[in-house]
């Protein structure tokens, strides 16, 4: 490990309702890995993205190569050789690989953009990454796991002297895991400083220096890798919050009735021919990487999707589900994991929002009952345990998990018995995640089913009964909770399907 | 000199007015009884000298509005010119304004509602559509403030909202173009042994004056060429061909007219449609109704190139109204000729007219000529100064 | 195998438009006699001028996932101004042109600047210049329409840009400068800085902008070209058509949008062509030419040409979702 090459001090940072980054301290020395972790919402994202100009902080230092600066745009950031691997995937569909690498930076001749040499020097990244993508592909074409070495491979290819990768592995097979990190070993050895940002303790292990967790917001403390044990980051990353107990059994009878059986549904490349059943007062989580389809299925379920053949089964009777208003007829509520895009009207009151879809049982005439509106909010909001002055707040100055239960006052408004919860903790503070998950075992213990989709391992073994593994479209395994371990679920969920 | 008589007179006809009881947004009846008190009260008054100063100031209180169709054309350019002209000569206040296009009927109404609610002491008033403006007409008419239609008329005003319409007389004004194409077709036509066709190019089918003469040259020169013992028939547009006094039988038919109306009033548009027609090889005379649908034709003769002033061996156009374009070709043998109105003289006397019943004076209404020109006739003096550019 | 697929995918939608616009050709030529003469294709050529240079342009701002409506009224509101400078300033026409363009580039501009920096909606945007542009026309013109120098007059010269005219003989020399522009501009697009970002604003902005690209300044280039484009369909309209009108113009701007999304232009942003466009654009003329040599009254011809553009975009979006099931 050589001399402290980035210095982050007392970074602050607030967004409305969250306080993201409470004088969180950090730094990285040339030639170490250096994990940052928390769980999510802990703010290790936002501190990067402090970092690396895309949000400003509102107070603190950054010192790089010994010097006080302040990037002004992850381009600034890129020209001084601090670059970011998103964990989100920042691809121009349309545009070819090669185009998208070198994007912000073509080699040009004269007027014209040089795409030969482009993707002469794609192709060259990709060999010294060792991994078989032609620069002229179409970047829609790619696989997500593709998708996202393009993106290592792009901020590789600048001049980069600190990286930072941003779970980077959350969308990766074994194999493709096992090459990154053997590019992560090279370009340590090569002095840069890396930052990994990842939950995954085995991974952790492995590659990492040295790790910092964050909690909350705020700086936790900083470990030697090597010195401590999965316990102790487990102990830090976890703090004063005590989770639900974890299931090791399933609390569902064998006699529960079915009340939603999904038989070979398909609708496009990424559900397909999946088939389950889900019985009452059950908690069927959906394991999976990102863009394993467990997202489509539900759509296709919910009927925001066009599904292509499969049937649908509530209560036992075939149902044809061919619009969301069809699904929620027929009993269904589905919590997307883009709250703010589908879930709910941000500008609008918790009243008006949990009243939403079900809102002719609250018309008096031609009028809403605003009455009766408040009334029946006000009970929700006592028995989620909504933090909120008043149901007139605005919905957009709750916090995640607030809204979160703003979403689900709705769908138990409409008396829905089955809820599609999408990565319902996603975004959330790590104390009000907790609240979420008592909510959903308390609705289940009254008798509700619902599909949990999720992304973290720690909750899919936490909370369901069952859980049902898909991999690139396909079901690839359904489990008991008494017979699940985490290897077992990535087994499934990186099977290659050939 | 002129302008001082003027004013005496105007100013005299007041008096007369104050006398009989009467403001000066004078109704009708008031005013006609006001009217003889006038012709008595003119003599003497043009004698004095003195009072005429007086007068003068109450004559510029007077404050004229006048909706034109748009000022798409510089004919209308001409009539706002002959507007200003005769406000300042009698030393009025007038206003023009006007639609961006001639198709803009509703900006045209409200144009003039605005007006009415402003309370003028008269408008002048050149209507894109003859019905939309009624219900406008009759508010000036509760408001009592005169109307003068000029180039236009509304036949269906409300009784006693328009005082009097100053109007070439459009159905003669195509008329004369239909006599003068035939005549030099006449041959042409009676030596043919095919069917032949003549066009017609209306930039639309709402307005009167439009409509009067794109009609009064089909019935023409039906009408002439039945004499002639030739069957016609009036294909194309729906409107012209319900409208023509005998849309005859394609079928049969020796002479058969086809008329077209653009989308839109655009120059370009109406050439889509004048080159359609005179794409055609049984085409022999081609009329555009006015400015716009005649600058169509010579647009896509650009193309073309099949005008001319030889009858058989070239289409003769005939165009209306004048501008440098239409000039242009009439002097090099492009247009066989066209029918000019005279919207100098028609807007001049629009504001005298205006000013007239605001002093009480009996108004009637009046017809200007079409006159027939083509490169023979055009430097004539009884036409050139109607030839506006 | 998955590298040809792009190209390919352009290369055919391209195709197809052509062979519509063959198929077009064919059908008016067997339907009407009068169709089958050189001087309508002459016809055809004055038309398509204006409309293509106007639809290369609004390409750059489609393919951003925006729109320029400005460009019609923008067309005569600048035409208006040049007019106006020849005919009553006795600018020569070189330089009345060169202030033309000048003008559509401003407007351009601001279009550019009302979006890409104040961010307003792109159709919000330039239904307000479209506005601002009808009205500045009428401004600049008095009001009143102006004829641009008529074949024969001083500074007639300008027109032979666009059709040579040689005793009886005439060629349409714009077809050429057209196509030569349709070319650099279909390069433009697809090898040089600003058609690369101008794809990448409209496939994904949020990308663009975590490349550390000006996304800014390239989104106000997409409708500065809109704008200079519109500057120089504003000289063809004059050189072909001579008189422009005030107050006219809003309509234009539908038929270039038209001929774009025909041409394969994604109606959502993202992707397009530029000699798509080109072929496109021919689709429309021919239409609004050949649809009345068969007979058809004027108000059946908008009706025809509102069906054909339905059912291109539909194309587009049927091509969208099959795409998205793959």
């Amino acid at each position: 490990m050589g001399e402290v090459i980035l210095e982050m001090k007392d970074i602050d940072k607030s967004f409305p309702g969250v306080h993201a980054l409470d004088h969180v301290c950090f730094d990285v020395r040339r030639g170490e890995v250096h994990a940052l972790m928390g769980e999510n919402g802990a703010g290790k994202s936002t501190l990067m993205k402090v970092l690396t100009g895309i949000y400003t902080k509102d107070s603190g230092t950054i010192i790089y190569e010994g010097k006080e600066i302040e990037f002004h745009g992850t381009r600034e950031a890129q020209d001084a050789g601090v670059v970011i691997v998103h964990q989100e995937l920042n691809m121009v569909g349309h545009l070819t690989v090669a185009q998208n690498i070198f994007i912000g930076r073509e080699f040009k001749k004269g007027f014209s953009i040089d795409d030969r040499k482009m993707n002469e020097e794609a192709a060259k990244l990709f060999k010294r990454l060792n991994i078989d993508i032609d620069p002229t592909a179409t970047m829609s074409d790619l696989t997500v796991g593709k998708q996202q070495m393009c993106e290592i491979a792009k901020a590789i290819s600048h001049d980069a002297k600190v990286i930072i990768f941003d779970e980077p592995s959350a969308a990766l097979t074994e194999t493709e895991i096992e090459d990154l990190f053997k590019i992560i070993r090279d370009l340590r050895d090569q002095q840069l400083g890396i930052v990994y940002i990842s939950h995954r303790m085995d991974e952790i292990k492995v590659i990492t220096d040295r790790v910092t967790v964050m909690r909350d917001g705020c700086y936790v403390g900083t470990l030697i890798t090597a010195d401590s044990t999965k316990e102790d980051i487990v102990s830090m990353m976890v703090g004063r919050v005590i989770y639900e107990e974890p299931k090791t059994k399933s609390m569902v009878p064998d006699d529960a009735p079915v009340v939603l059986k999904v038989d070979h549904l398909c609708a496009g490349k990424m559900v397909q021919d999946v088939s389950f059943e889900l019985r009452k007062g059950e908690i069927l989580g959906f394991a999976g990487l990102m863009g394993a389809g467990r997202t489509e299925t539900a759509r296709a379920i919910f009927g925001a999707d066009p599904k292509e053949s499969g049937d649908i089964y509530v209560n036992g009777k075939l149902v044809e589900i061919n619009s969301p208003e069809d699904a929620v007829k027929a009993g269904i509520g589905y919590l997307s994991e883009d709250r703010k895009r589908f879930g709910i009207v941000v500008q609008k009151t918790i009243a008006e929002n949990t009243t939403m879809a079900d809102l002719q049982n609250y018309m008096k005439g031609l009028f809403i009952d605003k009455k009766k509106e408040k009334k029946v909010a006000q009970e929700f909001v006592d028995s989620l345990a909504t933090k909120t002055p008043s149901v007139d707040q605005l919905v957009v100055n709750l916090s995640g998990g607030n809204q979160q239960k703003v979403v689900i006052a709705k769908w138990l408004c409409k008396n829905s018995d089955i809820l599609i919860f999408d990565e319902p903790t996603r975004g959330i503070d790590v104390g009000a995640k907790n609240e979420i998950y008592k909510l959903m075992n308390k609705l289940a213990s009254e008798g509700k089913s619902i599909i949990m989709i999720s992304s973290e391992m720690t909750e899919i073994l936490r909370m369901s009964d069952r859980i049902v593994v898909m991999c690139e479209g396909h079901k690839t395994g359904e489990l008991r909770i008494e017979e699940t371990k985490q290897e077992l679920i990535m087994s499934l969920a990186t099977r290659d399907i050939g | 000199m002129k302008k001082k008589v003027l004013a005496t007179i105007v100013s005299a006809a007041m008096v007369a007015t104050l006398l009989a009881g009467c403001g000066a947004a004078a109704e009708q009846p008031a005013a006609q009884e006001a009217a003889p008190a006038k012709e008595e009260a003119a003599a003497p008054a043009a004698d004095a000298a003195a009072p005429a100063a007086d007068a003068t100031a109450e004559v510029g209180d007077l404050d004229f509005k006048i909706v034109v169709k748009s000022f798409q054309s510089s004919y209308w350019q001409a009539a706002v010119q002959g507007v200003n002209q005769a406000a300042e000569e009698l030393g009025v206040k007038v206003e023009c304004n006007g639609p961006n296009a001639e198709s803009d009927i509703a900006d045209q109404v409200n144009m003039l509602t605005n007006y009415i609610n402003g309370n003028p002491s008269g408008i002048g008033l050149a209507a894109c559509d003859q019905s939309a403006c009624l219900d406008a007409l009759q508010m000036a008419k509760d408001a009592g403030i005169p109307v003068v239609c000029f180039d236009s008329g509304c036949p269906d005003a409300p009784e006693g909202s328009v005082y009097s319409t100053i109007a070439t007389d459009n159905y003669g004004a195509g008329a004369t173009a239909a006599e003068n194409l035939y005549k030099a077709l006449k041959d042409t036509i009676a030596s043919a042994s095919a069917p032949v066709r003549i066009g017609e190019v209306n930039q639309e089918s709402t307005s009167e004056s439009i409509t009067l003469r794109g009609l009064g040259f089909i019935d023409k020169f039906a009408e002439l060429a039945s004499a002639d013992g030739k069957k016609v028939a009036v294909v194309g547009n729906e409107f012209y061909v319900n409208g023509a006094k005998d849309k005859g039988d394609e079928a049969t038919a020796d002479v058969i007219i086809e008329v077209a109306v653009p989308a839109q009033t655009t120059v370009e548009l109406c050439a889509t449609e004048a080159s359609a027609i005179m794409n055609k090889s049984d085409v022999l005379g081609i009329f555009g109704s006015n400015q716009v649908a005649a600058e169509g034709i010579l647009s896509a003769n650009e193309n073309l190139n099949k005008l001319g002033t030889e009858a058989g061996k070239t289409i003769l156009a005939a165009g209306f109204d004048a501008g440098s374009v239409i000039k242009g070709a009439i002097k090099d043998g492009k247009m066989f000729g066209a029918v000019t109105q005279s919207p100098l003289a028609m807007g001049k006397t629009t504001v005298e007219t205006l000013v007239k019943i605001a002093y009480g004076t009996p108004v009637s209404d009046i017809a200007t000529d079409g006159y027939w020109y083509d490169n023979s006739n055009m430097d004539a003096p009884d036409i050139a100064p109607n030839l506006y550019d | 195998m998955e590298k040809k697929k792009a190209p390919a995918k352009i290369f055919k939608q391209e195709l197809i438009v052509f062979l519509v616009v063959v198929a077009l050709l064919i059908f008016f030529c067997a339907a009407s006699e009068d169709f089958r003469k050189y001087t309508t294709i002459l016809t055809i050529m004055d038309y398509s001028y204006y409309i293509v240079l106007m639809a290369i342009g609004v390409a750059f701002p489609l393919i951003t996932g925006g729109v320029d409506l400005s460009i019609g009224t923008g067309l005569v509101c600048y035409s208006l101004a040049g007019g106006y400078m020849i005919v009553h300033m006795g600018l020569p026409v070189w330089l009345a042109m060169i202030v033309t363009i000048l003008f559509g580039i401003v407007i351009g501009t601001l279009n550019g600047f009302l979006i890409g920096v104040m961010g307003l909606p792109p159709f919000l945007a330039t239904l307000c210049t479209c506005m601002i542009t009808r009205g500045l026309g009428s401004i600049c013109s008095g009001n009143f329409g102006i004829s641009w120098p008529a074949s024969g007059q001083d500074g007639s010269w300008f027109r032979n840009i666009f059709k040579y005219t040689a005793g009886d003989t005439k060629i349409p020399l714009g077809f050429i400068w057209v196509l030569i522009l349709a070319i650099v501009m279909h390069y433009v697009l697809n090898h040089t800085k600003i058609g690369r970002y101008t794809i990448a604003i409209g496939s994904n902005k949020e990308a663009a902008i975590l490349s550390g690209i000006n996304v800014k300044f390239y989104h106000i280039m997409a409708y500065v070209i809109s704008g200079f484009f519109a500057a120089l369909a504003a000289i063809a309209y004059s050189a072909v058509f001579g008189t422009v009108l005030p107050g006219t113009g809003a309509g234009f701007e539908l038929e270039a949008i038209g001929g774009a999304i025909i041409g394969g232009v994604s109606a959502t942003g993202g992707a397009g062509s530029i000699i798509g466009t080109f072929i496109g654009v021919f689709v429309i003329c021919l239409l609004k030419t050949g649809l009345p040599f068969i007979g058809l009254q004027a108000n059946w011809q908008q009706i025809v040409t509102g069906l054909v553009l339905i059912g291109s975009v539909m194309v587009d979006i049927v091509k969208k979702s099959k795409e998205a099931k793959k």
